[in-house]
């Protein structure tokens, strides 16, 4: 069995290891170079939060020890819902929709094999990043609490544990889910999935109601809080036995530590062999129904013989099909899905976060407070809107896939295409960005001028980061993944995100300086010299500036590459 | 009808087409046949405008590729080796979407597409999403959006893939009435019965080069074969190459 896994594992590592391979020497060591720059500045950035925030705990009498380990419980905790939902995703590509799976079980190889051969590249892919960005954490806690050696190795072996445990429960949900959907269903699980992972996250987020830290009130039962942190952790919940793994292990009681550590590993070697049981009478049967034809989801509407497409009537007749296509496309593909509720979900937490930020009981002036909120709204709305970009614009040219031939032969020019592309992506993001804007404004009931002027700078960055992300998606296509949404991870979509973060911060600089002068000028009521009006003409001129070649030069790279092609 | 002039294909590491030159009448079929790797998908996806040529030209109806690639396109059908469609779009769909960009009249298109689809024996599939089709769909699903807006030249790389024998001989009735109305057919494919059946003249093109065009007859003349079949006069002049 062990050598069929292996043999099932080798295409997999052979082509990473050709990938790594691929491409100039140059490139490679670009690529190299800028993935591990920014790995490292986020390793480090984790590990001197976790160390300082860790630090401050040791200063706390009496609790600082209760708060370091409630911190750790409930980082295990996040860590096992992350894993556990990407875990799941990972486990119906894998085991289900990968275009290779046909030509595995053509082979005369036992189900089982393929089951965990998929199951382990499943496991790697959800866990890894996991992984990579828990040691940092235990780093800290290792370092503030003076541990040895044994910590970091059971730590260590402990996240390990965390990761095969929640990919053992996601394939089981997935393989019995698989098996219970009517076929051609079996994409609705990303739906459901969806739903269940928007409303956990509106109910994880108000829950831990941040807000309630600037009001002085709520610290009256501070001791009441942690008494009840302390009965949180149930005995029986694997979750607990990883906790405790490490926690006891920080504090040099290694017999309790290794008997946790023990239970967890018993634990994920019983769910693999429940996982080989359930795979092997039910795996097959899943995977087999799975190749009937998709079914819609939903039906097309249509009101009175009109249907949506009429309201695109305003569009050229390419423009209109490449829209019509695009949008159909977008929405049949179940896998979309997720993202999409996950999205509204953070845009409904979003906006209620501001109506509930008790500015009022703040200790910061009101007025100065709502327009600084104002103002840093710009750019966190802005960043948010480069995380959609992204996500679901830097992706879309690879989308067109293997069928980009029909673009490339079709009698539309490859710069129309793009412009499509890009106002097809800049409307709906506009507009989303415009009623995050406004109505995060006027829920703060900022001044006139800042309402005026985040609308104004959102208006001018919204096109310039779609341009960004269109262009550098044309420059860095992949016509051929199987899941183009996965680019982002890819060079050109770090470059396009780091690109784009920097685009922002410089426009927000930018503006910054004017706005505290403009702001302060009017609380105060002096004039400006001409000398800071000319500065400000030149900030708001050279902000301008930077949105529009944003927006032309990475469009233009796009279009000579993809004719290059 | 289609002019080849010196085309070029150079990738660097492997010099796909060589100095290519060709040309096809009005209403002619032209077959394009050679062992694998000998250039013809390069060459077809060059003149699909797909691919940049490193040199020389193609002339459309007289319109250069390079210099009008829209107006050039809007007269060519183009079929590819390999039935890459958007899955997620319906059959009827995807033809008022290729309509669309051809800008094919709306009332014509209603009509014609409906016409295709049951001369392609899709019509009871037109609103199925693509994903949905078997392969031989999809390939029957290509050729129909390539007719869709009454092309003057059809260029298909290996129209017969995938197709049972009833949609084999549809096709072949399709691309001889085609001719028969003047449409011009540069086609390529491996199946050399179907070359030897269709195409008024044919060219034997091997490690990028062409190394003899004609009727079956002039081929037969040119590799000293006597009366030999195609498939014959094939071997001989890639050996000799």
């Amino acid at each position: 069995m062990r050598d069929n896994v292996l043999t099932l594992l080798r295409p997999r590592l052979l082509s990473a290891g050709n990938g790594l391979r691929s491409g100039t020497q140059k490139n490679r060591w670009t690529r190299l170079i800028l993935f591990s720059f920014i790995g490292l500045v986020f390793w480090i950035g984790a590990f001197l939060i976790f160390y300082r925030v860790l630090t401050y705990f040791q200063s706390v009498q009496d609790f600082g020890d209760v708060l370091a380990m409630k911190l750790l419980s409930m980082m295990i905790i996040t860590f096992f819902t992350l894993l556990l939902f990407s875990s799941i995703i990972n486990s119906l590509s894998h085991l289900y929709l990968s275009r290779d799976l046909p030509l595995l079980h053509s082979l005369p190889v036992a189900i089982k094999d393929i089951f965990f051969s998929r199951w382990l590249g499943s496991a790697f892919d959800s866990s890894w990043m996991v992984v990579a960005f828990s040691l940092p954490v235990f780093l800290s806690y290792g370092l503030v609490y003076k541990a040895g050696v044994v910590f970091y190795l059971i730590a260590l072996c402990a996240i390990v544990c965390l990761c095969l445990m929640a990919s053992a429960v996601s394939s089981l949900i997935v393989v019995l889910g698989a098996a219970m959907l009517p076929a051609g269903k079996i994409r609705t699980l990303f739906v459901i999935l969806g739903v269940l992972l928007a409303l956990l996250l509106i109910l994880v987020l108000r829950m831990i109601r941040p807000e309630q830290l600037v009001n002085p009130d709520s610290f009256a039962s501070v001791v009441l809080y942690l008494n009840s942190m302390q009965a949180l952790n149930l005995p029986y919940l694997p979750t607990t036995w990883i906790t405790d793994a490490v926690r006891l292990a920080l504090k040099s009681e290694w017999n309790n530590s290794l008997l946790n550590l023990a239970l967890s590993a018993s634990c994920v070697f019983s769910l693999i062999f429940i996982n080989g049981m359930v795979a092997d009478a039910i795996y097959f049967r899943g995977f087999s129904r799975a190749q009937t034809t998709a079914k819609r989801l939903f039906s097309p509407v249509k009101f009175r013989g009109y249907s949506w497409e009429g309201l695109l009537n305003f569009l050229s007749r390419p423009a209109k099909a490449f829209a019509i296509k695009e949008i159909r496309s977008f929405f049949r593909d179940s896998t979309q899905w997720p993202q999409l509720f996950l999205i509204c979900a953070l845009i409904v937490v979003y906006l209620y976060n501001f109506s509930v930020l008790p500015l009022d009981r703040s200790p910061i002036k009101t007025v100065y407070l709502q327009n600084v909120f104002s103002f840093l709204n710009v750019g966190l709305a802005a960043f948010v809107l480069s995380a959609i970009a992204a996500r679901f614009v830097f992706p879309a040219v690879s989308m067109e896939g293997e069928a980009f031939w029909i673009i490339q032969s079709a009698p539309v020019s490859m710069k129309t295409f793009l412009w499509i592309k890009f106002f097809l992506y800049s409307i709906p993001l506009l507009i989303l960005s415009e009623i995050l804007i406004v109505a995060s404004n006027f829920l703060l009931g900022v001044t006139p001028f800042m309402m005026f002027l985040s609308v104004l700078t959102i208006f001018f960055l919204v096109p310039a980061v779609v341009a960004l992300a269109v262009g550098l998606g044309a420059c860095y296509p992949d016509f051929k993944s199987e899941n183009p949404a996965l680019s982002v991870t890819s060079f050109g979509g770090v470059l396009f995100m780091l690109l784009s973060f920097g685009l922002i911060a410089l426009v927000i600089i930018l503006e910054a300086g004017p706005v505290y002068k403009i702001f302060m000028a009017r609380m105060h009521g002096y004039a400006f010299s001409w000398i800071q009006i000319l500065w400000f003409i030149f900030s708001f001129t050279f902000a301008l500036f930077l949105c529009v070649f944003a927006v032309l030069y990475p469009m233009r790279l796009g279009e000579i590459n993809l004719l290059k092609r | 009808m289609i002019e080849l002039k010196n085309l070029t294909k150079d990738y660097g590491t492997t010099l796909a087409v060589n100095n290519l030159t060709l040309d096809v009448a009005a209403g002619e079929i032209y077959g394009f046949i050679g062992p694998n790797g000998a250039g013809k998908t390069t060459t077809i996806r060059m003149m699909g405008g797909i691919i940049e040529p490193t040199d020389g030209s193609i002339i459309i109806a007289g319109i250069d590729l390079k210099k009008d690639p829209v107006a050039a396109k809007k007269i060519i059908g183009f079929v590819p080796d390999r039935p890459f469609l958007y899955e997620k779009l319906t059959g009827m769909e995807f033809l008022i979407f290729i309509a669309d960009l051809y800008n094919v009249e709306a009332q014509y298109l209603l009509c014609r597409s409906e016409e295709l689809l049951k001369q392609f024996a899709l019509w009871e599939w037109a609103d199925e999403i693509i994903e949905a089709y078997s392969h031989g769909m999809k390939q029957r699903l290509i050729i129909a959006a390539a007719l869709l807006h009454d092309p003057k030249v059809m260029v298909i790389d290996e129209p017969m893939v995938g197709l049972d024998p009833q949609a084999v001989r549809m096709v072949k009735d399709i691309l001889k009435g085609l001719a028969a109305q003047n449409v011009t057919i540069f086609v390529s494919t491996h199946t050399l019965s179907l070359a030897e059946d269709l195409c008024d003249r044919i060219g034997v093109i091997h490690k990028g080069t062409l190394l003899a065009q004609g009727t079956v007859a002039e081929l037969n003349l040119a590799a000293k074969t006597g009366e030999a079949r195609l498939e014959e006069v094939f071997l001989t002049l890639v050996r000799e190459a």
